[in-house]
């Protein structure tokens, strides 16, 4: 009898409908996801004459980056790798890294809605618009910065089995991204907490975030923030990689 | 037992397979043939080494030694023909809560190359008796119809080999006899069954073969009449038969022993 060995694209054509259609069934978990930054955006209308339209406009897509990242990606894959899912995908004749690959792409499918929305909303209701090279190198420096709150959602999910415990983490340190990250770039922790901030992934991702919305105050201290950007984003997937295990037991 | 004559080609060919976490060896050295138009049983305590030697078989994890091939093809350098060649029924229903049964039936379709047009799909339903289910997600369905869609997956592309872990625990009565009569057609069309059960009913009904596996080695392996025959005097079952005739559980706990596993 004839061994039949699908084409990789074949799957990941197969595995991207199929985790394409749970999204959208979970469409109310990733509404919230969603609304986080659209929320921020709507209320910090009248501070963007104080802080201008692209600090604003990256701190709420490095928020909606943090929220997809950690709530979305790592709790979804910690509940599926719980239900055994993974398990009944790998038993099949595809390679693993389909699997996640499929999980990888909606996650930055969403990245780039969000993006897109935060860029609609700010200009309709904060009236922050931005040239259109702000708007194009913005949206390819979200999906680059999605790869450092990616890396940590896996990181999380390679070091913690207990999908209870997956979200607790990612809530927490979702929670203590946003509290320091935000006020610490405020200056309202003190000058400390403000370094600390600065060059946190929240911090290094919104800076260059910033400048990729606004192309032309690219500096010096932007490739630094760049590169300690893609640092972290190596450090956490090389852990998330390491330590993941596809079954829970 | 098959009324068809058994055809003895090895589909699955299992040796010398070890298979250690850290200090722990969970498996040591076991070797055994399954063959097309066979159902063959594993059984053991728990912690004896089924599932270990089961995930090992599925590609799930890499022996510490030992070699496995299905249909000719070692687990080890070709995991993708070899698991294109087995279908695998897992203890629990694993599959995507938030998709309906056509959904999955399709994503599994994909992955394993079938081609099935929806009229094929209806088909498939309806000889599982789940035609008006199709719509339904897999979570809206029973114990007994999560093991039919799941049998129906496993089997989607006609595999050589079929891995069957506990798939009637927890089923009622005309479930379990359903999913029996099931694994035997698919025996009598002359694929290879592993089976894993610790319902010695279920074991003495559809198996032909037997292998007893304990503290990660085999113990004992034949018909399961054949463990019974040899077994009528041995002191260790002797001393542990009920009702007065030995039966194949007693055959299992004289040889395994009466201490309670974890």
């Amino acid at each position: 009898m004839e061994t039949r060995i699908p084409k990789n694209s074949a799957i990941l054509s197969a595995l991207l409908q199929a985790d394409f259609t749970t999204l959208w069934r979970n469409r109310r978990s990733f509404n919230m996801v969603l609304l986080v930054p659209l929320i921020i955006l709507v209320s910090w209308k009248g501070l963007v004459p104080k802080l201008g339209g692209v600090f604003v406009l990256s701190s709420c897509i490095t928020i909606g980056l943090t929220s997809i990242g950690l709530m979305g990606y790592s709790n979804a894959v910690a509940r599926d790798r719980d239900r055994g899912i993974f398990q009944r995908l790998r038993v099949g004749p595809l390679e693993g890294w389909t699997i996640m690959s499929s999980r990888l792409i909606v996650q930055v499918a969403m990245i780039i809605l969000m993006t897109l929305l935060v860029f609609i909303v700010g200009y309709f209701v904060d009236h922050i618009s931005l040239t259109p090279a702000g708007y194009l190198v913005g949206l390819v420096m979200a999906v680059l910065g999605s790869a450092v709150y990616l890396g940590l959602g896996q990181a999380i999910v390679g070091l913690i089995k207990n999908p209870e415990t997956v979200n607790t983490t990612t809530r927490l340190v979702y929670f203590a991204f946003i509290m320091i990250g935000m006020f610490g770039e405020f200056g309202v922790l003190g000058k400390e907490i403000g370094q600390i901030a600065t060059w946190s992934p929240y911090g290094t991702v919104r800076k260059v975030l910033a400048a990729g919305l606004d192309p032309a105050s690219w500096q010096l201290a932007t490739t630094y923030a760049f590169l300690a950007s893609v640092g972290y984003a190596i450090l956490f997937v090389v852990i998330g990689v390491k330590y993941f295990k596809w079954e829970n037991k | 037992m098959s009324n068809l004559p058994t055809r003895r080609e090895p589909i699955l060919e299992v040796d010398h397979l070890n298979v250690r976490y850290g200090n722990f060896t969970a498996v040591r050295s076991i070797s055994f043939e399954v063959f097309g138009g066979e159902i063959f049983g594993l059984l053991g305590p728990n912690g004896a080494g089924k599932t270990s030697s089961l995930s090992a078989i599925e590609g799930l994890l890499k022996p510490s030694a030992g070699a496995i091939s299905v249909c000719g093809f070692d687990i080890a350098s070709k995991p993708l023909h070899a698991r294109a060649n087995m279908g695998v029924q897992l203890q629990a229903t694993s599959f995507q809560q938030e998709l309906t049964i056509t959904e999955i039936i399709r994503l599994y379709s994909r992955i394993y190359d079938v081609n099935l047009t929806d009229a094929e799909i209806h088909e498939r339903l309806a000889a599982i008796n789940l035609t008006d289910s199709i719509n339904k997600k897999i979570a809206q369905l029973s114990g007994g119809q999560q093991q039919r869609v799941s049998l129906l997956i496993s089997t989607i592309h006609d595999p050589q080999l079929m891995l069957l872990d506990e798939p009637t625990t927890g089923l009622d009565p005309q479930s379990r006899r359903y999913l029996w009569d099931r694994i035997e057609q698919f025996r009598d069309k002359g694929h290879a069954v592993l089976i894993t059960t610790h319902s010695m009913e279920e074991a003495e009904a559809i198996c032909d073969r037997i292998a007893i596996i304990d503290h990660g080695s085999i113990i004992a392996i034949d018909s399961p009449a054949a463990l019974i025959e040899n077994n009528l005097t041995n002191p260790a079952v002797l001393e542990v038969v009920r009702k007065g005739k030995v039966t194949l559980e007693d055959v299992f706990i004289g040889l395994t022993g009466t201490a309670i596993r974890s």
